[in-house]
């Protein structure tokens, strides 16, 4: 097996163990389902391509760090508030709770733009604080009390949510 | 929702799994080629056509201009006056020759074909031998 078949059998098995979580990611930033899967797409034939995936010592916190950048330097260009695309699902819900998955979607939407990041990062990505830190250019410290926050708000929106839809019934 | 703590409500939002990705394509080299390929081919097919129309066209459009000048020379040939050229025959002759063309052919055809009468000389064979001040 040559080193660009070692290559991509090691970028294919990145892709299967975390495509879902950096296209949840990507979704989260953009906004737009199709776009996160452009990027994350175009990340992973760079890595194909000039084989930097395998220089990196963390690779999980590369690649959401790539999506990341990517999408940020596209939407830098485009329009940076721009609303989040919640019709089309992100998740596979549990038991078929299609109700609980666009609740969480919406909650998700409702977050602050640095707040859903590190959500998603930590719940989905599962990227310690310290590597959230270095992402996102704050402290691990920062990092894990802008967590603590926006799960607090998220748990808050989405408990509201499910109280006013058991009132109305 | 089992949202007592933050630790449930963790559990609670790793139950809904991210959907999964579209398999990613594969970088299409030999595909972009193929259709660079496609593409050469069809242009070379249609600038052959262009090619070989126009030449036809050259072809038939000379063809047409050799044959029309044969049949005006034949015509001259045929209808040549033998009496020597006067106005009026030469207006009878323009008026019936099928291009201004033929009609001057006709006249190089009368001064090698028609002899002139013993001790005149041609007109125009005076004036060419001369010099002529303008």
């Amino acid at each position: 097996m040559g080193r660009t078949d070692r290559n991509t059998a090691e970028i294919d098995a990145l892709y299967r163990q975390h495509g879902a979580a950096l296209l949840l990611f990507a979704s989260a930033i953009s906004g737009d389902r199709g776009r996160a899967q452009d990027a994350v797409h175009q990340v992973f034939l760079k890595a194909i391509e000039n084989g930097s995936v395998s220089e990196a010592v963390n690779k999980r916190a590369y690649l959401f760090a790539c999506v990341r950048n990517a999408l940020l330097n596209e939407v830098k260009l485009q329009d940076r508030n721009m609303p989040l695309d919640i019709d089309s699902a992100w998740f596979s819900p549990p038991d078929r709770d299609y109700a609980g998955e666009k609740n969480l979607r919406r909650a998700l939407g409702d977050l602050p733009h640095d707040q859903r990041e590190v959500i998603v990062l930590h719940v989905w990505g599962e990227l310690t604080f310290s590597e959230i830190g270095d992402l996102s250019g704050v402290s691990s410290n920062t990092a894990a009390s802008r967590y603590r926050y926006a799960l607090a708000k998220l748990r808050g929106s989405m408990l509201a949510k499910e109280n006013s839809c058991a009132d109305s019934r | 929702m089992q949202t007592h703590d933050d630790g449930q409500f963790e559990a609670y939002l790793k139950r809904f799994h991210p959907i999964a990705t579209e398999p990613i394509p594969t970088p299409s080299v030999g595909h972009s080629s193929r259709r660079s390929l496609s593409l050469g081919t069809w242009l070379a097919a249609v600038a052959s056509v262009l090619v070989t129309g126009a030449v036809i066209l050259h072809i038939r459009s000379n063809r047409v201009v050799v044959s029309k000048t044969a049949s005006d020379l034949a015509f001259a040939e045929r209808h040549a006056p033998s009496e020597p050229l006067t106005m009026r025959s030469a207006n009878a002759w323009l008026a019936t020759a099928p291009s201004f063309k033929a009609a001057v052919d006709d006249l190089a055809f009368r001064s090698q074909t028609s002899p002139l009468p013993q001790g005149k000389q041609s007109a125009v064979a005076v004036l060419s031998k001369g010099k002529i001040g303008l």
